[in-house]
């Protein structure tokens, strides 16, 4: 995690470091504006006039070098650092945009990339696993242990925390599996057998180094070590991982992410089903089915983090 | 041990006194989430029967073999291996079912029936016994899918394995994905009625 | 220390019978898998065309194959197109502003050239060293008796939840005669209703000029308009509805504004890239008197 957050700090300051070198080619930064307006700003104030020459930018998306967006106005701002492009029609924000400008000199710098920031995109993974696409609530996994530890507030919290560090470790291993084993022998067909086998030794594994390292805290977590094996939700992650091609870091928010929302899910129905408890329940639903009923509303109210994008 | 149940027995006990959908609320994940449908419910509920009957048929035959320390690594690589043979397979003959049933096949892994099967039965009994016995429980799965899908499938679309029965949609929320779990709790709430009504009757005579 | 000998001998045993059970079901399946891959796609292309198991389709139709990959060396990016040519296949890489820069002929069998990876190999070879391919998208060009008479659209845009991946079939003239998804992973109910031929069936008919600013509209659909959409009426009748809400934009699904949106912006997308392309394809085609086989 810290490595991965120092290189992005400073990736992140060298795109925003202000440069001095050739004040008018160089863009320092771009970014998508509105739906169809690309920013780009420059260190230095540029002239008006140039700036405002559509002939002097191309524009197109990454996978389509061919299709040249049109540009329909040009806008510089007042100090004349900022020009925003703005385009006939809205862009396709998911998609990398390449930007070319023509110096004054008629030479043609190269092609600048306007993406969304890929820290964003990190998040809404982390995002989408924790709320969006909840394990739990909407993806209909790990019903049996949710069901099972969900009646103590302390259950839930201990299952939760146990689970979401077995996950990120087996995910992470997995991921190492799949990229360096599974795909180059062409053995995708054993992604089940493999992924099964590494989350029962991470389990063994974090089980046995608990036991020898802190006794205290595997007395009061290591009853859930065992029922994180039977848990859909620790196979189904590293299968998305696989089917959607994840790097490292991604599968890293994706596991996070899961072990977070099933975390989350847990306190949740657990703080319910203690009120559950001191509340006149018919006899037909006591137990399981009010527990369901109730995961069932939440499940609707998960409904509406649906299509939710923060980045 | 000695088995002293008839392959009837074992059968009815698995569809009806352990229902593991209804009964022992084990494998409830695809109870909830794929069972929109009856065709889909009755897909994954071959896919688990394949499966538990062939896992513990394996497990029952080389029950003499397996060392007890590695007896859980010898369980999880049987199921999977199953799971692994179904899931080609599927794939291969069904690709619009298994497409339907996404990464639900890949899940049975995971189900604590079978393992809890393989533990508590198959590792002790004879081959016989435990084929009967897997394919109870397989059974009881398959109909608890079922009948959620039938009741899913009617109220929500109106419809029976994908033919128009009612004319109208009653209740579009039924086919909803979050449905499932008012469906399950209902039928679980039901079921519990029936029973509580039985012993009430019982102890009145 | 004896037990850990029969524990680890057991446990080898116990992968190698695994390991022969699943190699074995993977070799039988996997043929399977591939020819069912390939009927399932022939039936999408037949239907989207209108044809059926009950209406095969007739001899003098031709479907060819055409590849799109964007050829990229260290200054400048090419788009060079795999197509079939009257002998054989060609490799042409048009520049950015549709000049030919290269003409080739491809040494490549006919299945050969449905093998992705094969294909991809035998176009990095021509491409020739310092120069990387990559695979854009295909297009099947539909003829009949020699005369082009509708193009076969592959294509994948984002929905409301991932993706959705449709194909679908315009006419010379770019109008849509048919819409297929082909994946997608909407909510069942809401989203997941793309897929209906109600909401599929609206774009039929649409013509270039109509789709250019086709937009999508939060009405109820009318009944009659749905039940000739989804072919509950008789086909006489049907036509004459189906004109009478031919330039009518799209009706959203009922819950699902969003997703309909995707779909809309995704085929207007793919449907005005083709017809830009196709343009310039074909000028350059001409220009060099290449004889495709279309």
């Amino acid at each position: 995690m810290h490595r991965i957050l120092t290189y992005w700090t400073a990736a992140l300051l060298f795109i925003l470091a202000p440069v001095c070198l050739h004040a008018a080619d160089f863009v320092s930064e771009q970014r998508f504006g509105d739906e169809n307006e690309i920013i780009l700003t420059y260190p230095a104030a540029i002239d008006k006039t140039v700036a405002q020459n559509p002939a002097r930018y191309t524009v197109f998306e990454e996978a389509d070098p061919d299709i040249r967006l049109e540009i329909q106005k040009i806008d510089v701002s007042d100090d004349g650092r900022k020009v925003s492009l703005l385009f006939k029609e809205s862009l396709n924000t998911a998609k990398t945009h390449v930007v070319s400008v023509r110096g004054d000199d008629g030479r043609e710098i190269e092609g600048i990339q306007v993406k969304k920031s890929y820290l964003g995109y990190l998040l809404s993974i982390l995002i989408s696993a924790l709320l969006v696409n909840n394990f739990v609530f909407t993806k209909y996994l790990g019903l049996c242990v949710f069901f099972g530890t969900s009646k103590r507030k302390t259950t839930a919290k201990g299952m939760g925390v146990v689970f979401t560090i077995v996950m990120v470790v087996s995910a992470l291993m997995s991921w190492f599996f799949y990229q360096f084993i599974l795909i180059p022998y062409d053995l995708n067909f054993l992604q089940i057998v493999v992924f099964i086998g590494l989350v029962s030794l991470t389990v063994q594994a974090v089980d046995t180094i608990l036991r020898k390292v802190n006794p205290i805290l595997f007395n009061s977590f290591g009853v859930f070590l065992v029922l994180v094996i039977a848990n859909c939700v620790i196979i189904a992650v590293p299968l998305i991982m696989a089917s959607n091609n994840y790097n490292f870091a991604e599968t890293f928010m994706l596991s996070l992410g899961a072990g977070g929302g099933f975390l989350l899910a847990l306190y949740l129905m657990s703080s319910v089903r203690e009120r559950l408890d001191l509340a006149n329940i018919p006899p037909t639903f006591k137990g399981l089915p009010i527990a369901f009923i109730v995961a069932g509303q939440f499940a609707m109210a998960f409904l509406g983090f649906s299509g939710l994008q923060l980045f | 041990m000695a088995n002293d149940k008839t392959s009837m027995q074992l059968i009815s006990r698995g569809i009806l006194s352990e229902n593991p959908i209804f009964k022992l609320a084990l494998s409830m994940c695809p109870a909830v989430g794929i069972s929109t449908t009856v065709i889909n419910g009755l897909m994954l509920g071959v896919a688990v029967l394949f499966v538990q009957v062939f896992s513990s048929v394996t497990i029952s035959l080389f029950k003499n073999k397996i060392h007890p320390r590695i007896r859980i690594p010898t369980y999880t690589l049987t199921i999977a291996t199953w799971v692994t043979v179904i899931d080609l397979a599927l794939a291969a003959y069904l690709p619009d079912a298994y497409a339907r049933m996404g990464i639900f096949v890949k899940l049975i892994v995971a189900f604590a029936i079978i393992t809890m099967r393989l533990e508590m039965f198959a590792c002790k009994e004879s081959v016989n016994d435990s084929f009967w016995d897997g394919l109870g429980m397989g059974l009881g799965f398959m109909v608890g899918m079922v009948v959620i899908g039938f009741v899913r499938e009617l109220l929500g679309s109106g419809a029976i394995f994908g033919y128009d029965v009612l004319g109208f949609k009653p209740l579009l929320f039924f086919i909803l994905p979050s449905a499932g779990f008012f469906v399950v709790g209902l039928m679980m709430a039901f079921f519990n009625w029936i029973e509580l009504a039985y012993k009430r009757t019982k102890g009145k005579i | 220390m004896k037990d850990i000998l029969t524990i680890i001998f057991r446990l080898t045993v116990t992968c190698i019978l695994a390991a022969m059970v699943m190699g074995s079901a993977f070799i039988i399946t996997n043929k399977a898998k591939k020819h069912n891959e390939h009927v399932n796609e022939q039936k999408v292309r037949y239907a989207l065309l209108g044809y059926s198991a009950a209406q095969p389709i007739p001899d003098s139709m031709a479907l060819h194959e055409m590849y799109r990959y964007v050829v990229t060396d260290k200054e400048s990016q090419a788009i060079g197109y795999l197509l079939p040519g009257k002998e054989g296949f060609i490799f042409l890489t048009l520049d950015m502003e549709g000049k030919v820069i290269d003409n080739k002929p491809v040494d490549i069998a006919e299945s050969a050239v449905l093998e992705k990876d094969l294909r991809d190999k035998v176009v990095q070879e021509i491409a020739g060293a310092g120069r990387s391919v990559t695979f854009a998208d295909q297009t099947i060009v539909v003829t009949n008796n020699g005369e082009r008479v509708a193009y076969l659209l592959d294509g994948k845009f984002t929905g409301f939840k991932t993706f959705i991946g449709v194909m679908l079939a315009v006419d010379p003239k770019f109008s849509i005669l048919g819409l297929e998804i082909l994946e997608h992973e909407e909510d069942p109910g809401l989203g997941a209703e793309i897929e209906r031929d109600y909401f599929r069936n609206q774009f039929k008919g649409k013509t270039f000029d109509q789709l250019k600013d086709l937009d999508v509209v939060k009405e109820p659909l009318p009944d009659e308009y749905f039940q000739a959409l989804e072919g509950n009426i008789a086909a006489a009748d049907a036509a004459e509805i189906l004109a009478k809400y031919g330039d009518r934009d799209i009706y959203a699904l009922t819950g699902a504004t969003i997703s309909s949106r995707y779909v809309n912006t995704g085929v207007k997308g793919i449907v005005k890239k083709f017809a830009y392309r196709l343009n310039i394809l074909d000028t350059a085609l001409a220009d060099q008197k290449i004889k495709a086989a279309f």
